[in-house]
This record gives structure tokens, C-alpha cells and sequence, in this order.
């Protein structure tokens, strides 16, 4: 199965609502089959009857030819750490020992991890702010498999998950947000504060815990259990539209009293990219958001939101080394991303 | 600063309360030194060892958890707390009781609201059981076998049709 690296994912297109401050939108649902142990508590045979359930299920739903279905060879480490860098999988996926499974929509925008923390676990990315298409295509797929699939479900907890954490619902919604204005007005302390209270979890998108990295934060919703999903989405909805809201007064505010001091940052940001010729990727995560910012204040013109924003995908390790298609020393990666950097942002 | 009451020089550091026959309390102010001459000490003694009792409360709780398992899976609650992570659906019954406490904090409620699963499929699925029943019974009044039919009858019944044919 051949992998297309320098096509990203439609999710990244910076086409959908409020591109300039939230990349994507994502839905994910967690679903185990009924009559199958979970994950922990199975044993081989079962865990190769869920690979071939879902797999079927998704080719008699017609899904299996929207996309392709990744197995053992292509998921194991490190070479599974592609789908991790793209949103697709996740680290647990990659670094189980499992019999495991990922289908992966031709456009990226969904993912189907088998055998993971839960049997099923899906999810459907969009570009923007938009949990119509998101939620929609998401709900969709489940119908559709429910009509294939016999799911663990009580009428009291819900869909029933491997950890109560999701229990319910079993429904975690997203927003992944890009909010410089705010980190560098220092209001962001105090926004990230208030979605906790409002009963919304905050994280940085790269680095642990809630060290955020180049400003990109995740929100998503806490509950799982005790809320519809129609709430939830309404609720890290609506805190999401303020935070945005927020974030483009922010960035009035520092076009009008500081616009000397921003584009001094969003061009040595530039000059460095296209000037170094050695970079890690975190130094070269940070300094692309700094230019996506540039960019969406229309202080850079010659680039595009989303080449900068599939930059930020491209310049991973892993992603790298699969579009220049080489496998590469650390040192020599981030010799080359520097190379690989420079070629693009070149005008 | 109050005197002892024995000796009416240094600090009284303890109260000691007699009781008389009548039950009647009297406090008694007492430095270190009187105490210990008295036979007063072993207040530090009687004074419990809060770190033991803990231990001692949490050894007997992992053993309680360690007994509830589910029987679905052999999981026991104990293990679960170790991982994090349950071992089948039937455990979300089999620890009901000590799992609800655990997502009322994470949840703030224990009532699933929402989409019920595969509600429309096992509609669907009854209808197309009743459907295959009539048929046949349909078929064995045909060929005139009584038995069968009144089986089969009885089968419909209990699956609530009403429309006795």
C-alpha cells in the first residue's frame, strides 16, 4: 500500500469558517462490540475477529473503497508515527502490541482505529470551525455502521467504553485553535481558565500536558456521560465561537497598538525559516505559526494559509522523511528541513 | 499560661478530666513533670497513629476491591483501579456500585442521555421474527399439522402479537 505524503489532508485546507484562527474541527466516537472482551482482556484470536469484523463492516458499508485500511507492517514504529504526525492514529495505536487496524479516508478527513483503547474509535476531521460537516459525517458513519455492528451499550452508562472517561456518549468533540493574539496580549491564561470551568479540557497540540507549543491549543469537551450529543457539541461550540471572537479583538488590538512589535516577530520568524540551515522541528513548528499569524493578519501576502498550516503536518519527523522519501539520522533531518523549509517558503 | 494544679509552678501542659461516682466532671490541670509522677502519661500512647489506620483502612479496601470481580471476565475492581481500564461490558455491572461514585466525579451525573444504540436495528429484527412466524404458521394451518401451529402461536404470543391469525 503506497502512501501519498505530500498530498495532506483536505482537514488542513484552511478553506472552512474562521480558518484563521481554528485549523480544524474534529468529532471522534468510541464504540465496542458486544460479546468481545475489551482491548486489555483479549485474547489473539479475538482481537483479529474485531480486525475482520470492522473490516468488513466497513467494506459492506461501501467504505473500504473511499479509503485504505492499514495493518501490522505499515503501523508499527516508527514508521506508524506518519499517521500520529497526521492527526490520523494515535501514539497508543502505534506503540501497542495488538493486532490493530487504521482505515484512512482518501481525503484524511476520517480515521477508523481498530483495536486501540476501544474495539472502534473514529473519528472525522474538517477544515475550520465547522461541526456541521464534522459532526454530520460523523454521525453518518455510525449509523451506517450500527447497522453492520452489534455495540456494547447500557441503557444507564450508555455506550460502554474501556475507560469510564467516555463512557456515555462515548463522543469526544474538538476545536483546534491557533490563538497568538491572545498568548501574546497575555489574556490567554485567563480564556484557558474559563473553558476549564465551563467544563471544557484544554491541552497544547505538540508538548505534554498543557504546554502549548507555537500558540496551538486543542479544546474539547469533559463529559461524555450525562449530556446529548447534540449538548456537547453545543457547548464546546459556543465557548469555541467566543474564544475566537476574543482572539480576533486580540489581534485588532495589536494591529492598532503594536504593529511594529508584530511584524517584527512574524518577519524574523520568516528570515530565520528561510535563512537557516539547520532546524529542529520545534524550532521550525514555532517559527511556521508565527508566519501563519503573518499570514492571516495580511502582513505576509506571497504565502497562503494553507501551505504554511500543511508546513506545520510536513516538517514532522516522520512526514519528512516520507515526502523526501529517505530515511534519515537526526542530525541529517534536521538538516534537510531546513532545505525542505527554505524550498518552500522560496518566492 | 495556666499553673499546674499539682504543683502550682510550671505550665500545665494536660487536662485531666475525673469523674466522680455521681459522673460529675472535675478538670485537672496538669504540668509534664505531676503527670509523670502520677502515672498520668501514655496520652501520647492512646494518640492514633494516623499514617497505620490509613494503611490499615486502604489494605482492607484493596482487599474488598480485589473480591468484587466480574464474572464475565475475571477482572477484578482492584485491577481496574491499577489500570484504568475495564475488561469487558459486563464489568460497567459487576462494579456498578463502586464505578457510579467514579463517574458521577468524572461526569457529574451516572444517567446515560443521548443516542440509544441499535434500538431501530432490534426493532427491525423483531418485526422480520414475527414476519418468519406468521409465515410458518400460516403454512402449518396449510398442511393442516394443529400441533405445530399452535407452537407456533404461543411463540407469536409471547412475542406480543397481538393479531392472532
Amino acid at each position: 500500500m503506497k502512501l501519498t505524503p505530500e498530498k495532506v489532508g483536505t482537514w488542513l485546507s484552511s478553506s472552512g469558517p474562521d480558518s484563521d484562527v481554528v485549523i480544524s474541527t474534529r468529532v471522534r466516537f468510541a464504540r465496542n462490540l458486544i460479546d468481545v472482551p475489551f482491548v486489555v482482556r483479549m485474547k489473539q484470536f479475538e482481537q483479529e475477529l474485531v480486525l475482520e469484523t470492522v473490516r468488513w463492516a466497513l467494506a459492506d458499508i461501501g467504505f473500504l473503497k473511499q479509503g485504505r485500511f492499514f495493518e501490522e507492517e505499515m503501523l508499527a514504529e516508527p514508521d506508524g508515527l506518519y499517521f500520529v504526525e497526521r492527526h490520523l492514529a494515535s501514539l497508543d495505536l502505534i506503540t501497542s502490541k495488538t493486532r490493530k487496524g487504521l482505515f484512512v479516508s482518501e481525503d484524511e478527513t476520517v480515521s477508523l482505529m481498530v483495536n486501540e483503547e476501544d474495539h472502534i474509535r473514529f473519528q472525522v476531521l474538517a477544515s475550520g470551525f465547522d461541526f456541521v460537516t464534522a459532526f454530520g459525517k460523523a454521525a453518518e458513519l455510525d449509523e451506517k455502521l450500527e447497522g453492520q455492528l452489534a455495540y456494547a451499550f447500557s441503557p444507564e452508562f450508555g455506550f460502554l467504553t474501556s475507560c469510564p472517561t467516555n463512557v456515555g456518549t462515548a463522543l469526544r468533540v474538538s476545536v483546534f485553535l491557533h490563538l497568538p493574539g491572545l498568548v501574546l496580549t497575555k489574556e490567554i491564561e485567563r480564556v484557558l481558565r474559563g473553558a476549564y470551568a465551563l467544563g471544557l479540557l484544554v491541552r497544547g497540540v505538540f508538548g505534554e500536558g498543557t504546554e502549548s507549543r507555537a500558540n496551538l491549543f486543542q479544546i474539547s469537551n469533559r463529559r461524555t456521560l450525562g449530556q446529548s450529543e447534540a449538548e456537547i457539541v453545543e457547548v464546546v461550540s459556543s465557548v469555541c465561537r467566543q474564544i475566537v471572537d476574543y482572539e480576533h479583538k486580540a489581534r485588532q488590538f495589536l494591529m492598532h497598538n503594536l504593529r511594529v512589535e508584530v511584524e517584527d516577530k512574524v518577519f524574523r520568524s520568516l528570515g530565520l525559516l528561510r535563512g537557516a540551515r539547520i532546524i529542529s522541528t520545534e524550532e521550525a513548528t514555532d517559527l511556521l505559526a508565527m508566519v501563519r499569524f503573518g499570514v492571516a493578519l495580511g502582513i505576509i501576502n506571497e504565502l497562503r494559509l494553507a501551505e504554511v498550516t500543511q508546513l506545520l503536518i510536513l516538517v514532522r519527523p516522520a512526514n519528512l522523511q516520507a515526502v523526501l522519501g529517505e530515511k534519515l539520522r537526526g542530525d541529517e533531518q534536521d538538516e534537510r528541513r531546513a532545505t525542505f523549509i527554505r524550498e518552500k517558503l522560496v518566492r | 499560661m495556666k499553673l499546674c494544679d499539682i504543683c502550682g509552678k510550671k505550665e500545665a501542659t494536660l487536662v485531666v478530666r475525673q469523674l466522680d461516682k455521681e459522673g460529675k466532671a472535675t478538670d485537672l490541670n496538669v504540668c509534664a513533670e505531676c503527670a509523670k509522677k502520677r502515672g498520668l502519661t501514655g496520652v501520647e500512647e492512646c494518640e492514633p497513629d494516623s499514617g497505620a489506620v490509613i494503611a490499615e483502612l486502604k489494605s482492607r479496601m484493596e482487599e474488598s476491591d480485589s473480591k468484587v470481580i466480574c464474572p464475565r471476565c475475571g477482572m477484578s475492581f482492584a485491577e481496574f483501579k491499577r489500570a484504568g481500564r475495564l475488561g469487558c461490558a459486563d464489568c460497567y455491572q459487576a462494579f456498578t456500585e463502586k464505578l457510579k461514585p467514579i463517574i458521577r466525579r468524572l461526569h457529574g451525573a451516572v444517567q446515560h442521555i443521548g443516542k440509544t444504540a441499535n434500538q431501530g436495528r432490534k426493532r427491525a429484527q423483531e418485526r422480520l421474527e414475527i414476519q418468519r412466524l406468521r409465515a410458518e404458521l400460516e403454512k402449518a394451518i396449510k398442511q393442516e399439522d394443529y400441533e405445530k401451529a399452535a407452537a407456533l402461536r404461543d411463540r407469536l404470543k409471547r412475542r406480543g402479537d397481538e393479531t392472532d391469525s
